[in-house]
């Protein structure tokens, strides 16, 4: 197979990947710096700047209080939505099926910059002040395709004679299903759930819109102080979130490897 | 117990899953849609924002010099973004659909861990890059050149965009080339075409659904982005979806916002209708193979 690649392929490969991961590589490394400016390659290590993000009570809330609270909220009330969803449509012929799956999709195809303009407009109409709770009513909306595509993924290549086979052994529908089939999409589900986190965790779009004064998300705030330049404790804020974000990627990918990782 | 009325009792079902879903969307997706529509043929108003007297002033409106300049530079930002990761999309894409499966996971994992983290971290990093006192101005003074203003300008806004957007090209260009028989290739190859004639005459044809996707995925992505052209642009990059934000939160022009932001609706879902159909389509076409 290698023979036919032509020889530039996979040094352009390699290039592609290091103008992709340098940004990251680069903030990584500057919050292990010591200097005041965004200097790379830092010219000594420190941990200075992840004192200062520990220290700085606005940060610390934006990471534990908000950004983290509302990842796990929104991914817990998208999979629930989601998986239901996704058992319904895969599960049940009925007219108009493929038109709903595309609706509930939708989502992932509208720029959430006019969904967040959208949510903003209709709140001050209707005369609701931002808040974590409005946030989090936006961010089911763009969590629940995830969970649908995953789940969705999981149930297609299940063999429905297992199913059966418990029917006839006479378990009822329902309870053949959550019997033999939930514990067997158990990972499509908590894939689903865990990239719902992720988006929620890396929202901006929606977050600069609709997002209160007391809910500054952990990328809002990082977006604020690169405005105006704040102290590379921004770089150690970025680091911890690219760490998660990594990590649970990681654990998806490796651990449950999903059929739809998009 | 015949199948028959098991069919029938299925029904309540279908509908108790899928219910909560829609209901919720229509909620908190639809009605938000459908007012931004109505709120777009809404008065201006200085004091109370707006009065409900319809017009069609704020789409008329749109047609003056300054807006058509914004218009007319975050079309062309989006192209240029398009044709970049079309450019460094398709061979990475192309590797990892012919990579055996360990390579191809570790490969994609790094294409999805980025494209995962935030925005505004990716941008960060392309601040320190290419910032003022960034990796690039330093090495160009170490050598005693003088700085060179890279950031702020319409190149830094290319390069942040196609940089955040191109794993939505590689994805579903993968996803096409992977269903590219291999040997078609090595036919092609055995009969004496170059690897360039092979790709332009068996891969990109095979592969235009994917292609097409990608393009319109980037595309729609680059040209209602926000964050990107406000770091590394500035002020001097204004931008559709900054002229949103600004009219929105800053000026509280809300129903020129609407109007402007009711167009992009409709250019963005008429080509998310496009990828949706051309997914199907492929999708079909694999049932069928």
């Amino acid at each position: 197979m290698n023979r036919q690649m032509p020889a530039l392929l996979k040094p352009f490969v390699a290039l592609t990947y290091i103008l992709l991961l340098a940004p990251l590589a680069i903030v990584v490394a500057v919050s292990f710096g010591a200097s005041p400016t965004y200097q790379f390659p830092p010219t000594e290590l420190s941990l200075k700047w992840y004192r200062g993000f520990f220290g700085n009570p606005e940060f610390v809330r934006a990471f534990f209080r908000v950004s983290l609270v509302l990842g796990f909220l929104a991914a817990a009330f998208a999979s629930l939505l989601g998986a239901a969803a996704a058992i319904g449509l895969v599960r049940f012929r009925f007219r108009g099926r493929a038109a709903l799956e595309a609706f509930f999709v939708a989502p992932l195809f509208i720029p959430e910059i006019l969904f967040g303009a959208a949510l903003y407009l209709t709140y001050a109409r209707l005369g609701i002040k931002p808040s974590m709770t409005s946030l989090l009513l936006g961010h089911i909306v763009v969590c629940a395709p995830f969970v649908i595509r995953n789940v969705m993924a999981g149930l297609v290549g299940l063999d429905p004679r297992l199913e059966e086979a418990a029917m006839s052994l006479g378990a009822s529908r329902v309870q053949a299903f959550i019997k033999v089939a939930l514990p067997l999409i158990q990972s499509s589900i908590i894939s689903g759930f865990i990239f719902a986190f992720i988006i929620s965790f890396s929202d901006i779009n929606l977050a600069l819109f609709i997002a209160g004064p007391n809910s500054t998300t952990l990328p809002v705030y990082i977006f604020n102080l690169l405005l105006f330049e704040g102290d590379p404790s921004v770089a150690a804020a970025s680091t911890l979130q690219i760490l998660i974000v990594g990590l649970l990627i990681w654990l998806v990918q490796f651990l449950f490897r999903p059929r739809a990782l998009l | 117990m015949s199948t028959a009325p098991q069919r029938q009792r299925q029904r309540p079902y279908w509908t108790a899953l899928v219910l909560p879903l829609a209901l919720y969307l229509v909620v908190f997706l639809v009605i938000p849609f459908i007012h931004i529509v109505v709120l777009s043929f809404y008065t201006h108003s200085p004091t109370r924002i707006w009065t409900p007297e319809l017009t069609t002033a704020n789409y008329v409106g749109l047609a003056d010099a300054s807006f058509l300049t914004v218009l007319a530079r975050t079309l062309r930002l989006g192209l240029v973004s398009t044709l970049i990761c079309v450019l460094f999309g398709y061979p990475l894409a192309y590797f990892l659909a012919r990579a055996d499966r360990r390579v191809a996971l570790i490969g994609l994992f790094f294409l999805v861990m980025p494209l995962m983290v935030s925005a505004v971290i990716r941008t960060f990093g392309w601040l320190v890059i290419l910032g003022r006192n960034g990796l690039v101005n330093g090495a160009i003074t170490a050598l005693g050149l003088e700085r060179l203003p890279l950031l702020y300008n319409e190149t830094a806004v290319v390069i942040g965009l196609a940089n955040v957007f191109v794993p939505f090209m590689v994805l579903p260009l993968m996803a096409s080339i992977e269903r590219i028989n291999p040997a078609l290739e090595e036919a092609a190859r055995n009969l004496g075409a170059s690897w360039f004639a092979t790709f332009r005459r068996v891969i990109l044809p095979l592969s235009r659904p994917g292609l097409i996707s990608g393009c319109l995925l980037v595309y729609s992505a680059a040209i209602s982005a926000f964050v990107v052209p406000m770091l590394m642009g500035g002020a001097r990059v204004r931008v559709i979806g900054r002229q949103i934000y600004d009219q929105l939160l800053i000026s509280y022009q809300w129903p020129n916002a609407s109007a402007i932001a009711t167009l992009l609706v409709i250019a963005t879902t008429s080509l998310a209708f496009v990828v949706l159909a051309l997914m199907r389509r492929s999708a079909r076409q694999e049932e069928g193979a």
